[in-house]
């Protein structure tokens, strides 16, 4: 246990650190996370259809402005190791990502704007100073802690909880393993609100549901839907830089008419 | 790569290193009071050390970058040009008012990051997923490979020319942009184009299906309520909760509390027999 609870530790660190050294670059998501673990648990094959199915769960969870509704690194680790270390049917370690992930948001929001504050004291100082090695040091250092931390979560997720998660597994009623797989599904739909919220505008809302009745109607894929937005984007954009365009020059006109009103005058009379 | 024509060796160089550190960026975590404040000092040392000579002009640059910072990976680096340009004028210029690239920096997060969340998450990276996903399916682990290729090779070029055209054009530029309506038109596109695939997603991910069912007196026939709902309007239930979510947020309730709701929404669905 103390070896796949190590080996977890370093597929979150790797993922999620590697992350954000490698300027975000997304291997932070469910889809890489589950391939990571599951190479270095020794079953490949589980860990990417653990990794799809997740990335297709927390879709909807959107890093924005820091504020993050589930984690999913350190979810996609754990269920993909519950699935392949101990006797969980694949569907049910899934149902277990989502809980997983809102506990380890809240460790996460509280190790970032919390603790790591104890640090922001240095920086300054040694912004004073002009300390730069100082400020290169507390760059990889506090990122080294953190995922550290972050990383042991797991450690202790597995070492500790895979005997009670087997248990609770096994023993949890129907109906609450149904309403943890509805809650599940429903939970995509904030991480859309949050995005939503960001670019919400009333007189735009409409295309909101023109994507939305293209995929549920019409089934299309997502790459479609974009290249249809992309078309509407141009046409407008087009559109609207005529508009400028007629803005500015009417102005400009009204500008020289007041000059010599008379002139334009005669000449529209000839034309 | 183009971007480059205006540029003086030593500015090549500098702008070289500015480019492999932004990368890292966004590692450092010193507390919500600073953010990725150290990130964005570890970036622009390059620049501070070339145009600042004494001790106290460099600590002096490094004190006014500890402020907060937050911005859209890739995107941000606009910011990083556009300071890197400013601190070079501010060195040459002794009537140049320092506290500008504190506001500059301060005023360009929240419309880039508008623009860039909305794009990169929102959009560039939905389509890598819904790529990715569909080949993982199958069992392959080209579906991690695909997702992160079709990601971050758009990435980088975006993370490449932001950042030279920030420094090339100047803070004048954003201005101009403000001024003759192009940033407009931008913030209009993106927000279609991204509201065009919030839809699109909340359709395809945001999942509801009840078991109920109600029995017709004198017929053996059941009907499934889903049927019905299905025939109001499909994904009816997701689409109300979505909005339920986007209008808690809008009265600023806290994400936390939107997030657990929802998750004791869905519970109750199920202790209750409704799915």
């Amino acid at each position: 246990m103390v070896v796949y609870g190590l080996l977890a530790a370093l597929a979150v660190f790797i993922c999620f650190g590697g992350n954000y050294l490698t300027g975000q670059s997304m291997m932070e998501r469910p889809l890489v996370v589950g391939l990571v673990t599951g190479i270095l648990m020794g079953d490949m094959k589980t860990g990417i259809l653990m990794g799809a199915s997740l990335e297709a769960i927390f879709l909807g969870n959107v890093n924005i402005g820091g504020v993050i509704a589930a984690e999913p690194v350190t979810a996609t680790t754990l269920a993909t190791t519950f699935a392949i270390i101990s006797n969980i049917e694949q569907k049910a370690a899934l149902t277990l990502a989502v809980p997983i992930g809102m506990l380890a948001a809240f460790v996460v929001m509280f190790l970032k704007n919390v603790f790591m504050n104890m640090f922001a004291p240095i920086l300054d100082k040694a912004a004073k100073e002009n300390n730069q090695k100082a400020i290169v040091a507390l760059h990889y250092g506090t990122w080294i802690i953190y995922y550290l931390i972050i990383s042991s979560i797991s450690f202790i997720g597995i070492v500790a909880g895979s005997g009670p998660v087997e248990l609770f597994v096994e023993n949890i009623p129907q109906n609450v393993m149904n309403g943890l797989s509805a809650a599940g599904g429903l939970l995509p739909a904030v991480g859309f609100a949050m995005l939503m919220k960001l670019l919400w505008d009333n007189k735009l809302a409409v295309f909101y549901l023109l994507g939305f009745v293209l995929t549920a109607y019409l089934q299309l894929p997502a790459v479609a839907v974009a290249v249809i937005g992309v078309v509407i984007c141009i046409v407008s954009a087009q559109r609207d830089l005529e508009i400028k365009d007629l803005m500015t020059t009417r102005s400009t006109v009204a500008n020289t008419n007041g000059l010599s009103t008379q002139e334009a005058e005669e000449e529209d009379f000839f034309a | 790569m183009r971007g480059q024509e205006n540029l003086t060796t030593e500015d090549k160089k500098m702008l070289r290193s500015v480019f492999w550190r932004s990368w890292t960026m966004n590692a450092s975590r010193t507390g919500a009071t600073q953010y990725h404040a150290v990130g964005v000092i570890y970036t622009l040392l390059p620049v501070i050390n070339r145009f600042y000579k004494t001790k106290e002009e460099q600590a002096e640059a490094i004190t006014r970058h500890t402020t907060w910072f937050n911005a859209t990976m890739h995107i941000n680096n606009f910011i990083m040009g556009l300071v890197a340009s400013m601190e070079k004028r501010n060195s040459e210029d002794p009537t140049f008012d320092a506290s500008s690239i504190t506001a500059v920096k301060a005023s360009l997060m929240g419309p880039i990051s508008g623009i860039g969340d909305s794009f990169f998450w929102g959009i560039l990276r939905v389509i890598a997923a819904g790529i990715g996903i569909s080949i993982a399916n199958t069992g392959s682990f080209l579906g991690a490979i695909v997702f992160l290729l079709l990601y971050n090779i758009p990435a980088f070029f975006i993370h490449y020319y932001a950042l030279y055209s920030g420094y090339s054009v100047g803070a004048n530029f954003i201005q101009r942009m403000y001024e003759s309506g192009g940033m407009k038109i931008l913030t209009k596109c993106s927000s279609m184009l991204g509201l065009m695939m919030m839809g699109s997603m909340t359709a395809s991910n945001v999942k509801f299906k009840t078991i109920l069912e109600v029995s017709v007196k004198g017929s053996d026939q059941v009907m499934k309520i889903q049927d019905y709902l299905n025939q109001l309007f499909i994904g009816i239930v997701p689409l109300s909760v979505t909005f339920l979510a986007f209008w808690m947020l809008k009265k600023k309730v806290n994400v936390n509390v939107v997030m657990l709701s929802i998750m004791v929404l869905g519970i109750l669905l199920g202790l209750l027999g409704i799915c």
